[in-house]
């Protein structure tokens, strides 16, 4: 196989990456929109059931409206009283904020409730801690600004002023990223449901339908506490991590093929090392492993995301310095990269996991917890 | 299968299922021979629906689902003055539980034979009785079709019943309630007829029920005409089974067993038991709730608002637990509540909505902490307290009676008593006394003050065989007995309902440790409650693993241990010794030990900061509990490293408890030990040196224990340096030595001596001194001697600046004695005490035997010492032992005074030795000894600040002035020294700010820098003309940092105590800073005033008590002003004796408004911790960061905050 391939016909094969939601579903979400006539919140294009049924799917049955019939697929793996209490949170008066481990899916999850409530899931603010207040309010076009004074045009609205202004769904990701100050922009917009804006001395209401979808991962270090203000404008969800090994260790290695793939080169890492790294994550992050023996927790966040970032070093290494050892040898060096990051004595967590699971498994004959067991040293 | 199952295999498409359904429902539902209501037991729902019904049907009798032996108790269920919950119980006579039937309003079968007795309509209890039951009620389990699993899978997982039944029926029809009840009963049915079939035993009950239906007339001929239907109140899975033509039935092999001997009884009955969760049988998820729903139901009212009356008593009680929740809260999830309950297409929502409402809008997304606070204000309003009473006139019944027969049989007094009587218990061999052990401990556990426990004294490891109780039978033991009553009707059942409510209890004042808990089940184990232990280890092996700590998690073993070898009265594991019913076999449920010792080996490193010697003793308990063949898993590296890591980095006392941990489990030869040892002898030149050798000794040796005795193998490089070394060297190491032995009790002290004369290769150990380490001829030493004398007076004349203080030549009377042969006639300058006395001194005995030098030094460490502890110290020393009974006052012994005391210690061991030995004196109750010391000459030291303060308590007036003098002059000299490291650290917050503002104070360095451009020199000077003056700004109030600093004062924390109270001071002195010092126990003193006089502090605080961290921190909450420039600092072990989740909660809320935590295992110079490894886990992981820092890192982490 050839790596290089013409710059033309990979243009034609994915025009956009990652499309959105709303318009990689548009027939399902075509169909729902007739097949449930009930009543609608204002400015929703869906009913709330046809949103609940569009994330967590129709079971396999084919549902059937205006002469089409379709099934809808099943796009959020989960408790369905999940998503139907996020559902009606965004129907109600206060902002929805999904909590949960990094890679449990939360972004997603917002993304399908803005593309099926409001049909656009790209009004977006991405919390950093560079984010400012312009970010979830509004900015001016300096050049208009100077050139005509503060006028209308002049104002630049923010994603979350353009959900207000249309009655739509905006989003906040990452929220516990922004600065305190900052997340406290939105305690007005939340419970006020306007926007003032003192440069023009208007006030700019929210339209009906109208709300927030934020995400936050509460056990991430770094992060900034959100204020009990802001807490109590939104109902809180717990998303689960995955609970599935299977779907977690497909989801790292799509993962982590995109980023070695963006080096120009396929992922080289064996599936069942692949599997032993995203093992060896869950039972850390579960504090108990799939044979139920238990496991001492380590204070650092062993996200899906960090084995991503695992597995994608593990790729690169295997593509840059190729021929050399089998990449299994390089991983319990990321491994206790990753364990020790905040907690020095994490170093003896990791040491008795090594003895007691890594050492079990590694006499029933499987071949990578063999080499993890005989790559002890590196811990000590 | 028989025909009537025919529905089997017909797999007809969804239109024929729909018309079966239907079919099966007219049938059901149409039937009028006999009428049937099928029913969950509890169930608000059928509950309301059940009299408008019944009213319209006019039965000629009700028929109820309860056994048949049990209808004489209809008439008091049902009476109008009685109160639910009521329950019936029913016992065998051996006292083997048959059955359990709660009641309550919400109940139908309560509301049925309400509504049949107010009308006069005959009430008939058709089930099987329950003398002849088979068998234990069962789950319905088995495999089946799984009809009730992919319901429960389509709806998301919960209670099928109340999703499919209960909830869409709220606000219907009552016959539509009625027949939606009938058909789910009957898809159960369907589904356990097609699966495996239905249950023997129910078929039986069932065969029954129709036997006695048919005796009531219920199934007519065609043409009779009856007078009436009959009304049969009954399960709904059973209904299909009692239609005139059964489906779904097969008549069983047999109706009933054998009948037994029946006691029932009729008991108030409480919420708090009716709840599922409870633990107790047949109840029902939040009763209160259900009771309000049925309420309201029966009312007719708005459901709705019972929805959102139930959530602001939700916030309410979030509230009185001192978190943040209001009426908005409470609104948002009514609000959520509602829209759930109509995107489900319900008429009202329900208990799910609720319970779904309250979490998304009120725990904020913490699973613990507030999360768990929730939910204990859920369940405080969702559950309920409501109890039961009977109606006056009811037969008494229950446990009164129960006890009155059962202490005949067993020939224990229970009629009053004028004064207690003594019975001596054997329970292990006599089964009669078995019998009576557990009986007494049940009434123990159900808080009947009867009997008292004396613990016989055991030797060593060795269990008590005998019990020995005191028994006194008063007028308030019958009251206790009735109150106990509530709980059960055998002592059986009350004892593990007891504990249970213990528990509960517990649990809602948040005080259910896990070594409450495990208290709990020590109680549970004597008391023969088998189902409860089970439980409670379970979840004490699961759950609360992460929070034990390590002393608990040793004693979780060895309750595991005891249990698994029947050493329990309660809970025999050899049928032999079982007593059906009353005391049962118990067959020990499966615990993985290696889970509960791999928590522990997690906890070890908490001990890093320990001065106990218990826990350093705990940790030979674990690892000697750890070496068995199958823990061989549970990772040597994990425990080989944390104890590497104790004995680098532990207190002395701990690393050297480590050291010889390493030798037992093999980490390190016992050579190395050995050779370690001999180390720490020669380290110790210093004060501060032989503190550490005292210390590692103490540890080294508690931990070595009976082991040494055996083989004192790792001695070898002490025994050769106290060999070898001259007196001089020997003398100062003294104390330190002997202290390290004391670890020793005395009579194991004496065995190593003996042992250790064997060693030095003498048969009797109590030959007087003879120094047998002379392997050499006496001629040839005696040359050697003569060599060293004359090379030493060839030394003696070379001359020396300093001439070496000798303190052998302070001993009075030097002479050597006439009986000693060469060796002893050695210089006496050098080796004047021989190798025996030297020990005889080190391990305190055979002071008698000594000679006259060393026995003035011996005296002195008696004073001091006494006569040890443990085993022989009380008892006569025995032929050669040192001193007689009375201690230092003994033959030949006893200082008249301290200063003549004080003399002998400085001539022997140095002057700067009397402070240390002072101090232990002190330490030991003697604090005349320490108050003899000069205040000004003493050297400061955290230790003796702590042996100094420890006198407080009971000294007289002129004593304490003196004590206070020396507390003064040590806290001002180390505050003095601390200050001048921990000063730097804070600069950043001393630095003034500059400012163009003209204050007055010129900041010269910035002007200068700011002005350089305009600097003249004229003939050589230099002239700076500043165009631009800064200034320094004022400090400015608002902008002041708060540093509060919480400090626990229960027991273990003194040096902590003492270094943040010299903290305090120092970030008093700072002019930004605004200090504030709280000390708590179990108790709250804010102590602010005082926070710039550490003397102050040093003095107010009494050390000791429990701790309860959430409370002070609660009380901080309160006194913070500007959370953003908060600091809270707390200074804490993290051995929380109360609820985990309130501490969370507390830490959780602290942190949430702002300020800035952190809280600290240890203050000291050390920075080694003793703490809770668990607990301070969860602490951190709820945002306030643990850590073990010296007072300099602290300052710096302070003034890395502030700048």
């Amino acid at each position: 196989m050839s790596r290089k391939k013409p710059e033309a016909e990979v243009a034609a094969a994915e025009v956009v990456q990652a499309p959105p939601p709303e318009q990689v579903y548009a027939d399902e979400l075509a169909l729902l929109a007739r097949w449930d006539d009930g009543p609608r919140p204002p400015s929703w294009k869906l009913t709330p059931r046809a949103v609940v049924t569009f994330i967590v799917g129709s079971g396999g049955e084919r549902l059937r409206a205006g002469g089409a019939a379709r099934v809808i697929s099943e796009k959020f793996v989960g408790e369905r009283g999940l998503v139907e209490r996020c559902v009606v949170t965004l129907a109600g008066e206060r902002g929805l904020l999904l909590v949960g481990e990094p890679g449990t899916a939360k972004t997603m999850l917002s993304e399908l409730l803005g593309a099926a409530i409001s049909g656009d899931s790209s009004l977006v603010v991405q919390g950093t801690a560079g984010t400012s207040e312009e970010h979830l309010r509004y900015g001016w076009n300096y050049s208009l600004l100077i050139a005509k004074g503060p006028h209308t045009e002049a104002l630049v609205p923010s994603p979350i002023l353009a959900a207000m202004r249309r009655g739509a769904i905006a989003r906040v990701e990452e929220i516990t990223r922004c600065l305190p100050e900052v997340q406290d922009a939105l305690v007005s917009i939340l419970s006020d449901r306007r926007l003032a804006v003192p440069e023009l001395g208007a006030l700019e209401p929210a339209r009906r339908g109208f709300n927030v979808i934020a995400t936050a991962n509460l056990r991430d270090k770094g992060v900034s506490e959100m204020s009990a203000a802001l807490k109590r404008r939104f109902n809180f969800e717990t998303v689960p991590p995955i609970a599935d090994l299977a779907r977690e260790t497909e989801l790292v290695r799509r993962r982590a093929a995109q980023i070695v793939a963006e080096a120009g080169a396929p992922l080289a890492v064996d599936e069942a090392v692949l599997e032993a790294l995203v093992t060896v994550f869950r039972d850390l992050r579960l504090g108990r492993t799939a044979e139920g023996w238990p496991v001492e927790r380590p204070s650092s966040v062993m996200s899906t995301a960090e084995a991503v970032a695992v597995a994608s070093s593990l790729g690169l290494a295997a593509t840059y310095f190729p021929g050399g050892r089998d990449v299994a040898h390089l991983l319990p060096e990321y491994l206790l990269g990753v364990v020790m990051k905040d907690e020095p004595r994490d170093r003896g967590k990791l040491l008795a996991y090594w003895d007691a699971s890594v050492k079990r498994r590694a006499e029933g004959d499987e071949p990578p917890w063999q080499v993890l067991h005989e790559l002890r040293r590196v811990l000590e | 299968m028989a025909g009537s199952d025919g529905t089997a295999g017909g797999a007809g498409g969804a239109a024929e299922a729909a018309r079966e359904i239907a079919a099966a429902g007219d049938a059901l539902a149409g039937s009028r021979t006999p009428w049937l209501f099928g029913v969950r037991h509890h169930s608000p729902v059928c509950a309301a629906a059940l009299p408008p019904l019944l009213e319209r049907l006019a039965p000629a009798a009700v028929a109820v689902e309860l056994p048949e032996d049990l209808e004489r108790w209809i008439p008091w269920l049902g009476h109008p003055a009685a109160e639910a919950p009521l329950a019936v119980a029913g016992v065998s006579a051996r006292g083997e539980e048959l059955g359990f039937y709660p009641f309550a309003d919400f109940s139908p079968e309560l509301v049925a034979i309400r509504w049949a007795l107010a009308r006069g309509v005959p009430v008939h209890a058709i089930d099987l009785p329950m003398a002849r039951s088979t068998g234990r009620r069962r789950g319905r389990g088995g495999r089946a079709l799984g009809i009730a699993h992919r319901i429960e899978r389509q709806l998301g997982g919960g209670d099928s019943w109340e999703r499919l039944v209960e909830a869409p029926a709220i606000g219907g029809e009552p016959e539509r309630v009625r027949r939606a009840a009938l058909l789910y009963g009957w898809a159960l049915r369907l589904d356990a007829a097609r699966g495996d079939g239905v249950d023997d035993e129910d078929r039986a009950r069932e065969a029954y029920m129709r036997g006695r239906l048919a005796r009531l007339g219920a199934y007519p001929a065609r043409d009779a005409a009856g007078a009436g239907p009959i009304a049969a109140i009954v399960g709904a899975f059973h209904a299909p089974a009692l239609l005139a033509e059964p489906a779904l039935w097969s008549p069983p092999a047999r109706v009933g067993g054998p009948p037994v001997e029946l006691v029932s009884s009729l008991i108030p009955y409480a919420f708090e038991l009716l709840d599922e969760r409870s633990g107790y049988p047949a109840g029902i998820r939040d009763p209160a709730w259900q009771q309000r729903l049925w309420e309201t139901l029966a009312r007719g009212g708005d459901l709705g608002g019972l929805t959102a009356a139930c959530l602001v008593e939700i916030t309410r009680e979030i509230r009185s637990r001192g978190l943040p929740a209001s009426v908005p809260d409470a609104h948002a999830a009514a609000a959520l509540a509602g829209s759930l309950a109509s995107l489900r297409r319900l008429a009202a929502p329900g208990r799910r909505e609720l319970v779904e409402a309250a979490q998304s809008a009120l725990a904020h997304g913490e699973l613990l902490g507030r999360g768990r606070i929730v939910a204990r204000a859920m369940e405080q309003v969702l559950v309920g307290r409501r109890r039961g009473e009977l109606a006056p006139g009811t037969p008494r019944s229950g446990l009164g009676p129960h006890v009155a027969a059962l202490f005949d049989e067993l020939r224990l007094p229970h009629a009053e008593m004028e004064e207690p009587v003594e019975v001596r218990l054997d329970p292990l061999r006599s089964p009669l006394d078995r019998r009576r052990h557990v009986a007494l401990c049940r009434m123990r556990a159900c808080g009947i003050s009867y009997g008292m426990q004396f613990q016989a004294a055991a030797a060593g490891d060795v269990e008590a065989l005998t019990t020995v109780w005191r028994l006194w039978f008063t007028p308030a033991v019958e009251a206790m007995i009735e109150r106990a009553g509530l709980r059960g009707v055998t002592l059986r059942q009350a004892a593990a309902g007891s504990l249970r409510a213990e528990a509960a209890r517990l649990a809602a004042e948040d005080r259910l440790g896990a070594l409450a808990l495990l208290g709990l089940t020590e109680a549970g184990a004597e008391a023969g409650a088998g189902d409860l232990v089970r439980e409670w280890l379970a979840e004490l092996t699961g759950p609360r693993l992460a929070e034990s700590t390590l002393i608990g998690l040793i004693a979780l073993i060895a309750l595991i241990d005891r249990i698994a070898a029947g050493h329990i009265v309660g809970l025999p594991a050899d049928p032999a010794a079982a007593l059906p019913g009353e005391i049962d076999v118990f067959e020990p449920p499966p615990i993985d030990r290696a889970l509960v010792l791999g928590a522990a080996v997690a906890s070890i490193l908490g001990l890093a900061g320990s001065e106990s010697v218990d826990d350093a003793r705990s940790l030979a308990e674990l690892v000697r509990v750890l070496e068995r063949p199958e823990h061989a898993g549970l990772g040597e590296g994990r425990l080989w490293w944390s104890i590497d890591q104790l004995a680098q980095a532990g207190t002395p006392l701990i690393s050297g408890a480590a050291a010889v941990v390493q030798v037992l489990i093999g980490a390190r030869p016992a050579e190395a030990l050995s050779a370690a040892i001999g180390a720490w002898f020669d380290g110790a030149t210093s004060l501060p040196g032989r503190r550490v050798l005292a210390r590692r000794l103490h540890g080294a040796i508690a931990v070595a224990g009976p082991l040494l005795e055996a083989a004192p193998v790792f001695l070898g490089g002490l025994c050769e340096r106290v060999e070898r070394v001259a007196d001089a060297d020997f003398l100062p190491r003294a104390p330190a030595l002997r202290e390290g032995f004391e670890a020793l009790s005395t009579a194991s002290r004496r065995r190593l001596l003996r042992v250790l004369g064997d060693r030095l290769g003498e048969g009797d150990a109590r030959g007087l001194g003879l120094d047998v380490s002379l392997a050499v001829a006496p001629a040839v030493l005696l040359a050697a001697a003569e060599a060293d004398r004359a090379g030493r007076a060839a030394i003696e004349r070379i001359p020396r600046p300093i001439a070496a203080p000798l303190p052998a030549a302070a001993i009075p009377a030097a002479a050597p004695a006439a009986a000693a042969p060469a060796a002893a006639a050695a210089p006496a300058t050098t080796h004047a005490i021989s190798v025996r006395d030297r020990w005889r001194l080190i391990l305190g005995h055979e002071r008698e035997a000594m000679q006259p030098q060393a026995r003035v030094a011996a005296r002195a460490l008696d004073e001091l010492y006494g006569h040890g502890h443990g085993e022989g110290s009380r008892a006569s020393l025995g032929p050669g032992g040192a001193g007689g009974p009375g201690g230092p006052g003994g033959p030949g012994a006893g200082y008249p005074t301290v200063r003549e005391w004080r003399k002998d210690v400085e001539a022997l061991f140095g002057k700067e030795l009397y402070e240390e030995v002072a101090a232990k004196a002190a330490g030991q109750g003697r604090g005349a000894a320490l108050l003899a010391l000069p205040p000004d000459a003493l050297t400061p030291s955290v230790e003796l600040l702590e042996q100094v303060l420890s006198l407080r308590g009971g000294l007289g007036e002129a004593q304490l002035g003196r004590l206070r003098k020396i507390v003064r002059r040590i806290v001002d000299e180390l505050v003095r020294e601390l200050a001048i490291r921990v000063r730097p650290a804070l600069h950043g917050a001393l630095g003034a700010r500059a400012t163009r503002r003209p204050t007055g104070a010129l900041h010269l360095p910035r002007t200068i820098a700011a002005n350089l451009a305009r600097v003249r020199v004229e003939r050589g000077a230099v002239r700076l003309l500043p165009e631009r003056l800064i200034w320094r700004a004022r400090s400015r109030r608002h902008l002041d940092w708060h540093v509060v600093l919480v400090v626990d004062v229960s027991a273990s924390m003194e040096a902590s105590v003492i270094h943040s109270a010299m903290m305090a001071a120092i970030l008093s002195a700072v002019p930004w800073l605004d200090v504030r010092f709280v000390a708590f126990s179990t108790e709250i003193i804010d102590l602010s005033e005082h926070a710039g006089d550490p003397l102050a502090l040093l003095l107010e605080i009494s050390v000791g008590g429990g701790t309860h961290i959430a409370q002070a921190l609660r009380y901080v909450r309160d006194l913070v002003q500007v959370p953003r420039r908060t600091i809270a600092i707390v200074v804490s072990d993290f051995e929380e004796g109360h609820s985990i989740d309130s501490l969370v909660g507390e830490v959780r809320s602290l942190v949430e408004s702002g300020v800035t935590c952190l809280g600290l295992a240890a203050l000291d110079e050390r920075a080694a911790p003793r703490y809770a490894v668990p607990i301070a886990e969860q602490v951190a992981a709820a945002g306030m960061p643990v850590a073990a820092l010296t007072p300099v890192d602290l300052a710096r982490w302070i003034g890395e905050r502030i700048r």
